[in-house]
């Protein structure tokens, strides 16, 4: 059973690592993605998010439940949406599973998958302006 | 169509982001619960005892793939060429062939068949040689036809060439006076339905009066009929758009030609303009005519015994499509689907975050719908090169099926986390 959150609020991890932290599970491995000050040689002084979010849902749950049948865990995964400051968490990752190695291995496949499928998108601003980012390409925003 | 000034401006509309399952479980449920299935492709099933509508079908692979494309896609009436339409000489249809599309009639129900002549033929043409000529094809292709029990050959009325309207009209009647009576004698059953023309150079019968005197002059016969063309007719200055100006271009037709004498209907939309008398086929709802004439045709009382055969470009992949559409509006359904489509990623901005709609032909495809989407912003072109799509929150390919009141999401390249 996977829990999949997308909200606009702060993101508590200590809560999203509980709901996969059971006493069956000797190994709880997290992946915390936060607002770095920087990006592409640029300044940076928040992101917004944006979703398409009923699909963003479905496909979350989706490659958490490919993960919970690829290895033995239990997976949670929390996006926020909206405007997030340098240095809060973005997204945050948590597999709870017996032993250490799946845990890792399917978190890392939850996050790496997640940046490349789930309708999300981020728009970046700093003091030059905004822009999106859309897989590998940035597009300059228009001003707000 | 709507057209929507796009500002490019950002306001960061949060509506976009929606809000947001606090409940984990809630969204497992989501994700469980039964998704809204688009319209369903299959059209093929539930076509028996409603009108008759198809399309001119290709015959690559034998005569008999018309009949079996056509079922394929949705066609309860096929029309097609019984051979080649750009070449005098024919060999005789091989009794094999005859077989094969006799059976495939019987498999796919598919009863009611229309044949096309050739281009060649010119039963007004002021020479001798073409005339015999034109004659002795003619009756080639009735025999083909006769032989594959199809019920109406369609052909088009000839050209006068410059050597005088009268005096060709005078020539075809008296090629159709001696094909009809020597036919006859053969016992044939298939009938003969003069279409109507786009008036392109100096083609017959593209004035209802030049059909109407025809009939007069060859004299009342049960297998002499008509053929209008949807396409033709507009462009040859008869309007359609309208309830008042298509009850006015039935009527006119109905009192030089007659209603009792239309066997056929080729329904096309016009690249050109009313009145252009240019013949250029559009895809149904795309052209000069648009949505609304095809509903009254395809809904006037008048007309339900008369098959409908849509004749428009892209015959593999949008056969189907016009079908679809003429059946949907045939059985009471609306002329348009209005679709709302939302934009993400820095296209969002384009429309200031919210929705856009579009008013689009019932029963299109998503691909159409981005042709559409294009042209309301030069951004929005091509967006189907590098975007995914996705209907009522599930992903799909440009190939589904828009329904009224469905919601479009263009998905652009990524990048959460
Ligand atoms: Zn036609
Ligand atoms: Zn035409």
């Amino acid at each position: 059973m996977a829990f999949i959150i997308i909200c606009s609020d702060v993101l508590d991890t200590r809560q999203i690592e509980s709901s996969v932290s059971t006493h069956a599970n000797g190994a709880v491995c997290t992946f915390v993605g936060q607002i770095r000050n920087h990006s592409r040689g640029k300044d940076v002084e928040y992101i917004e998010y944006q979703a398409h979010v009923a699909l963003a849902e479905k496909e979350l749950n989706r490659l958490a439940v490919e993960a919970e049948t690829r290895w033995p865990v239990t997976v949670a995964i929390s996006h926020r949406l909206g405007r997030v400051n340098v240095g809060e968490a973005s997204v945050v990752v948590s597999v709870g599973s017996p032993h250490r190695s799946e845990a890792f291995a399917a978190c890392q496949y939850c996050i790496d998958t997640l940046k490349v499928t789930v309708p999300i998108w981020k728009r970046e601003v700093g003091p030059d302006g905004a822009i999106w980012i859309e897989g590998d390409e940035s597009v300059r925003a228009g001003t707000d | 169509m709507k057209r929507y000034n796009f500002r490019p401006s950002f306001p960061a509309d949060l509506r976009i982001y929606m809000l947001l399952a606090k409940d984990a479980q809630k969204a497992c449920e989501n994700y469980l619960a039964p998704t809204q299935q688009l319209q369903a492709g299959s059209t093929s099933a539930q076509t028996g005892g409603s009108r008759l509508i198809g399309a001119h079908m290709p015959t690559s692979g034998g005569l008999y793939r018309s009949l079996t494309l056509g079922a394929e896609i949705g066609c309860n009436v096929v029309q097609l060429f019984t051979c080649s339409p750009r070449q005098w000489n024919h060999p005789e249809l091989k009794a094999d062939d005859v077989q094969a599309f006799l059976h495939a009639r019987d498999d796919t129900g598919i009863d009611f068949t229309v044949a096309h002549d050739s281009y060649l033929i010119n039963l007004a043409a002021p020479s001798e040689e073409i005339l015999e000529k034109s004659r002795r094809a003619f009756l080639m292709e009735l025999k083909r036809a006769n032989t594959l029990q199809i019920k109406w050959l369609v052909t088009h009325m000839g050209a006068h060439l410059d050597q005088g309207e009268d005096e060709a009209l005078a020539r075809l009647a008296q090629s159709l006076r001696q094909i009809l009576e020597e036919t006859d004698k053969l016992g044939y059953t298939v009938g003969i339905a003069l279409e109507t023309t786009a008036g392109q150079g100096t083609g017959l019968g593209w004035r209802f009066e030049q059909l109407g005197r025809i009939l007069r002059d060859v004299g009342d016969h049960p297998r002499l009929g008509v053929c209008l063309d949807t396409c033709h007719v507009f462009v040859a200055g008869y309007d359609l758009r309208s309830r008042e100006r298509y009850d006015a271009s039935i009527a006119h037709f109905d009192s030089t030609v007659g209603i009792d004498k239309l066997k056929v209907l080729h329904l096309n939309d016009a690249k050109k303009g009313l009145g252009s008398r240019v013949d250029r086929h559009e895809h149904i709802g795309f052209g000069e005519i648009g949505m609304e004439p095809f509903g009254f045709i395809v809904t006037d009382p008048r007309l339900m015994h008369v098959p409908a055969i849509v004749e428009t470009p892209d015959s593999d992949t949008m056969h189907e499509v016009n079908v679809r559409r003429l059946r949907h509006m045939s059985e009471g359904g609306g002329p348009y689907a209005e679709v709302t489509v939302s934009l993400f990623g820095h296209y969002s901005e384009l429309s200031k975050g919210e929705p856009v709609t579009l008013k689009l032909p019932c029963c299109t495809t998503l691909k159409d719908a981005l042709v559409e989407l294009g042209a309301l912003n030069d951004e929005l072109k091509n967006i189907g090169d590098h975007c995914r799509f996705a209907v009522n929150d599930e992903f799909c390919e440009l190939t589904a099926q828009l329904v009224d009141g469905c919601a479009v999401a263009v998905i652009p390249p990524v990048s959460g986390g």
